[in-house]
């Protein structure tokens, strides 16, 4: 009876969540009506005073320095980074998190944006031959403020036949490293494919059927149903492989420099596995994304990884994206501010990324990230050492060295460095 | 007279003597009878642990980790949970076939990577345990051609000395490995894994062994890596074997959890 009055409390809850967290995505300007968040207030006040696990902070502390040699200009950036995790377990299968971000930006906080891209594609946008030199412009400030955020805010419950999921989230699709092309959630930084990614706001709902089998629903609002994400993945395992097929839609959205943005509706059918043959880590994920208005495109993901005797380990991934340029002199103004703004996976089509770690102790390792466009002939290249100075302590320092003609991709950039100090409490 | 009675009361003495000398023989245990009844108590139907390990690296610096530990099906399937320190809270392994499946968790991506069994001997958060250390149950048995060398003494008690030499065909975690099984109820005490080389490259010391729910349990579990100077104390802090996991417990969504 208690278990039922739990669940009937737990499921009060969440729909209460789900509607105003509904409503709040779709309309965020309506005045919500008072009952609902009583509810909230009084079962969330329920469940917490029942609680017996003390609300728990932790977090880490980030410090980064950047220096960066790009179109004869030296830039040094860095920042100072805390966040703060809080979360909280009413009762052993209910969650309540959330995480506070404070940002605060150092040394040059506006950079030209202008001398990161080849002068062959702002020039007919800034400096057109039409209009006299005086008019000309040659920036493009890209300035990074100090900001104050919270990232995540959800409540996660877990029931025997299923765990929901609602409020900002972090949502990890796909089994690819370094791009992942089911995931229409998120983007990687190039240099950082691990780094956590921002919340969604979203309801997801996943049901197992079995160890091994599940299906996952996601349901990210936005200001009505048509123009809100859905997304459908049925997940399963056969022999030492993962299985996972997707269905997505949404209304994809991409910077436009003179109309500010272009929308298209976009429907994604995709698929991913993720195994191995004789120790040999094998992967894939792969996805045909029909554009209404625009062209239909796909991308796959190749990927394989092997760790030796010794520690050493290898990784390799190749991607195709069919919606990128095969040709450098195609990339206009507006595909590089996409492509920052993390709304397209790559400039161009192809590419490689290669991973070698080596453990030199047990506190030090050894890295090296290469990423190859192979559409441009260009090469970032990225020793990375990381070592353990403390418990809970880690330094990293992070070389940058680029290869490539000066209208391309990474060759474009001379050479960078950059060191990260990050502290967990 | 006299001579025949003494012929016959030596025969009967050499027959004592031989019929016991054989009876002896016969309990000799072999080498793969006792890692049958080592893995029989090592391996329990299921368990779930909170540990707390010490590392102590080459350089001579500790880093603690605690962590809660489950395993069922005899040690087949495992799973593990970072709880300390902050930078590996919350991180998870699934182990499944005696760690040849492995999935880890990563709880600041929300991420979670199926490994290649290419990297089941690769230390675990850097101690000197191997994901094949913790998560192969009860594989030892069939992995392995065991055979008995003897008796030896060790911390005080009487011990068989074992010697396992994996099968090749089978792809064992270790090349050869030397036991020391306690008698009384054979329990191991101290385990010697050797390289490819035929050199010792780590030894695992059990001891504090204390009945626990009626099963004999190392609460101290030592491993000395000899080849990197370093080694690995894991502590039990609390164990029970009165534990069924749940349904599906072995799965993708207990390690988001």
């Amino acid at each position: 009876m208690r278990k039922l009055i739990k669940n009937i409390l737990l499921l009060s809850i969440i729909t209460n969540f789900s509607i105003l967290f509904t409503l709040f995505s779709c309309f965020p300007n309506i005045l919500i009506p008072r009952s609902p968040n009583l509810t909230i207030l009084q079962s969330t006040n329920i469940l917490i005073a029942q609680s017996t696990n003390p609300l728990s902070f932790f977090g880490y502390y980030e410090g980064e320095f950047d220096q960066v040699r790009v179109s004869d200009a030296t830039y040094n950036y860095g920042y100072n980074k805390l966040r703060l995790d809080l979360e909280e377990n009413p009762d052993e299968n209910v969650t309540i998190a959330a995480n506070l971000n404070i940002l605060k930006y150092d040394n040059n906080t506006t950079l030209n944006l202008l001398d990161f891209l080849p002068k062959s594609i702002w020039k007919p946008i800034f400096q057109p031959e039409e209009l006299p030199e005086e008019n000309w412009l040659d920036e493009f400030p890209l300035t990074f403020s100090d900001t104050l955020y919270l990232d995540n805010i959800y409540l996660r419950a877990n029931f025997k036949k299923f765990d929901i999921t609602v409020g900002k989230q972090q949502i990890s699709l796909g089994t690819g490293y370094a791009w992942n092309p089911i995931d229409i959630f998120n983007f990687k930084q190039l240099l950082d494919p691990t780094y956590e990614q921002t919340g969604v706001n979203a309801i997801r709902l996943e049901v197992p059927f079995g160890s091994r089998t599940g299906l996952d629903m996601i349901y990210s609002p936005n200001i009505d149903f048509d123009n809100s994400a859905k997304m459908l993945q049925l997940k399963t395992g056969i022999g030492s492989f993962d299985l996972i097929g997707s269905l997505a839609q949404y209304n994809w959205i991409r910077t436009d420099f003179v109309l500010g943005e272009i929308k298209n509706e976009r429907n994604l059918i995709g698929g991913a596995f993720v195994g191995e043959i004789a120790g040999i880590g094998l992967w894939a994920e792969g996805a045909w994304n029909q554009l209404e208005g625009n062209e239909n495109f796909s991308e796959l993901v190749i990927g394989s990884d092997y760790t030796f005797e010794n520690g050493l380990y290898i990784l390799m991934e190749y991607l195709y994206n069919q919606n990128g340029v095969s040709d450098f002199e195609k990339i206009d103004f507006n595909r590089f501010l996409q492509y920052f703004n993390g709304e397209i996976h790559s400039l161009m089509q192809q590419y490689v990324f290669n991973y070698i770690n080596y453990p030199l102790s047990d506190l030090v390792q050894l890295s090296f990230l290469n990423y190859a466009n192979l559409s441009d002939n260009s090469i970032a290249i990225n020793p990375q050492i990381t070592w353990e100075a403390f418990q809970d302590v880690s330094v990293s320092f992070m070389g940058n060295y680029f290869i490539g003609e000066d209208d391309t991709e990474f060759g474009l950039q001379d050479w960078g460095w950059r060191i990260r100090i990050r502290g967990y409490f | 007279m006299i001579n025949k009675m003494l012929i016959r009361r030596i025969h009967t003495v050499f027959l004592i003597f031989s019929i016991s000398m054989l009876s002896a023989q016969e309990a000799i245990p072999t080498g793969d009878e006792l890692i049958e009844k080592m893995t029989a108590i090592m391996s329990q139907e299921a368990s779930k642990a909170l540990i707390q390990q010490v590392i102590t690296t080459s350089s001579g610096r500790e880093r603690t980790f605690e962590f809660e530990m489950f395993t069922a099906d005899e040690g087949e399937k495992t799973l593990m949970r970072y709880l300390k320190p902050s930078a590996a809270k919350g991180q998870a392994f699934l182990m499944l076939n005696n760690a040849d499946d492995i999935w880890t968790y990563f709880p600041r991506t929300k991420r979670v990577r199926k490994l290649a069994s290419s990297s089941k001997n690769q230390k675990v958060q850097g101690s000197d345990f191997s994901y094949e250390d913790l998560g192969s149950g009860d594989a030892w048995k069939n992995e392995y051609v065991s055979t008995n060398l003897g008796q030896e003494k060790y911390a005080g008690g009487d011990c068989w000395k074992v010697e396992s030499i994996g099968i090749l065909e089978k792809d064992p975690a270790y090349p050869k490995m030397i036991v020391l099984v306690r008698q009384s109820d054979f329990y191991p005490l101290s385990i010697d894994y050797y390289d490819d080389n035929g050199n010792i490259e780590k030894t695992l010391i059990l001891s504090n062994i204390e009945i626990v729910e009626g099963i004999p349990t190392a609460l101290k579990m030592q491993m000395v890596n000899h080849a990197e100077g370093s080694a690995t104390l894991m502590k039990t802090i609390s164990i029970t074997y009165d534990w069924a996991p749940p349904d599906n417990f072995f799965s993708e969504r207990t390690l988001r959890k």
